[in-house]
């Protein structure tokens, strides 16, 4: 089966809002996605854009059960290091759960599970594609890191990108994620954080 | 603008030193000048500049710095990135930290930003207390977010396998 690689078009953001919230909801996170296809798209493609894209297509004869031929995108963005310099940063990957398992050396379907890669079809596939082509940007752009966050329940993306020699900060060097959301950052914005 | 970034990189090797991970400071002032003020920035700084009375021993004017950049969540849009914030030894518990965090999130919200996000080690009491106190929550105690990171070595493997 064919994929095509390629960078996201302004028109492509309605089929990537449409992956952003089916991907919400397999990290059980539905009620967080908050933008629109339309912010997607002013925010991707403005002068300076706040991000970049590629999506995989496939032919339309390889569409899906739904009749979409855009099947995964892989959204990701330069990030900054004191230490080293130029990162790329993954934030989001994404195949169609019909679209997962793919074999597009041998063009065979993995008939196992849905969402999970066996052995011998891993890194072979869509996902594997997307990801060489975020690490090849990241290459040509002279990044020294590519980095993503990963759910710690999520094992098999966790396998799969150790496979590809990622390591865990978290577990490696104890980094944890924080923020400021919303009111909270209102509130400190306006020097009121009740100390 | 030159003076800036030499001071931006002496901070870069305090910051280093105090997280204990001075050897991975690889970045050169020429790498700073090109990135930071390029056609594209990759990070944008704030600095915190004392009078002339309160400069340190060594002649320093400016005592504290946060370096930033813009990111994207998919869900809620653009965030604010702290990538290091730093005061130094004998200029904290004056406040300094407290003015330029006020002022990074008066930027975020300028910029339509949903939220600042960064990362802090598990060990760094002091800090998470400061930030906790401020209001900022644990994303990876919280949700079970892990960072992963894939080195240059990886990435071009990645990049040129068939």
């Amino acid at each position: 089966m064919e994929c095509v690689v390629r960078p996201c078009r302004a028109e492509d953001c309605v089929e990537v809002m449409r992956m952003i919230r089916e991907l919400a909801e397999f990290e059980k996170l539905p009620d967080q996605v908050q933008i629109n296809d339309q912010v997607l798209r002013e925010d991707g493609f403005a002068n300076d854009p706040f991000y970049r894209c590629l999506v995989a297509e496939v032919p339309p004869e390889y569409r899906s059960r739904d009749g979409h031929t855009i099947v995964g995108y892989g959204l990701y963005f330069f990030t900054y290091s004191t230490w080293k310099g130029r990162n790329i940063y993954m934030e989001d990957l994404y195949i169609m759960p019909e679209f997962r398992g793919i074999d597009l050396e041998e063009n065979r379907m993995n008939l196992g599970s849905p969402g999970i890669c066996t052995p011998n079809y891993a890194g072979k596939g869509i996902g594997k594609k997307l990801m060489s082509k975020i690490a090849e940007i990241g290459v040509e752009n002279r990044c020294i890191e590519m980095k993503f966050v990963v759910l710690d329940w999520n094992q098999a993306a966790i396998d799969f990108y150790q496979s590809q020699g990622a390591v865990d900060l978290t577990a490696a060097e104890g980094w944890h994620f924080f923020h400021f959301k919303g009111d909270a950052l209102v509130r400190l914005a306006q020097g009121q954080t009740g100390l | 603008m030159e003076i800036n970034v030499y001071l931006c990189m002496y901070f870069f090797q305090e910051l280093a030193k105090y997280e204990d991970m001075e050897d991975q400071v690889v970045l050169t002032e020429k790498d700073l000048l090109e990135d930071g003020f390029g056609e594209h920035p990759f990070y944008h700084c704030l600095v915190a500049e004392v009078p002339e009375e309160q400069w340190t021993a060594e002649g320093h004017l400016i005592v504290g710095f946060a370096m930033y950049y813009f990111t994207y969540d998919p869900w809620i849009g653009k965030l604010l990135y702290l990538e290091d914030f730093f005061v130094m030894s004998e200029f904290r518990g004056l406040g300094i930290g407290s003015e330029i965090l006020k002022n990074l999130s008066q930027v975020a919200l300028k910029c339509r930003c949903s939220s600042m996000h960064f990362i802090v080690a598990e060990w760094n009491e002091p800090s998470i207390k400061f930030y906790k106190r401020r209001g900022a929550s644990d994303l990876s105690s919280e949700e079970g977010w892990r960072l992963f990171k894939i080195d240059k070595e990886h990435l071009l493997k990645m990049a040129t396998e068939e």
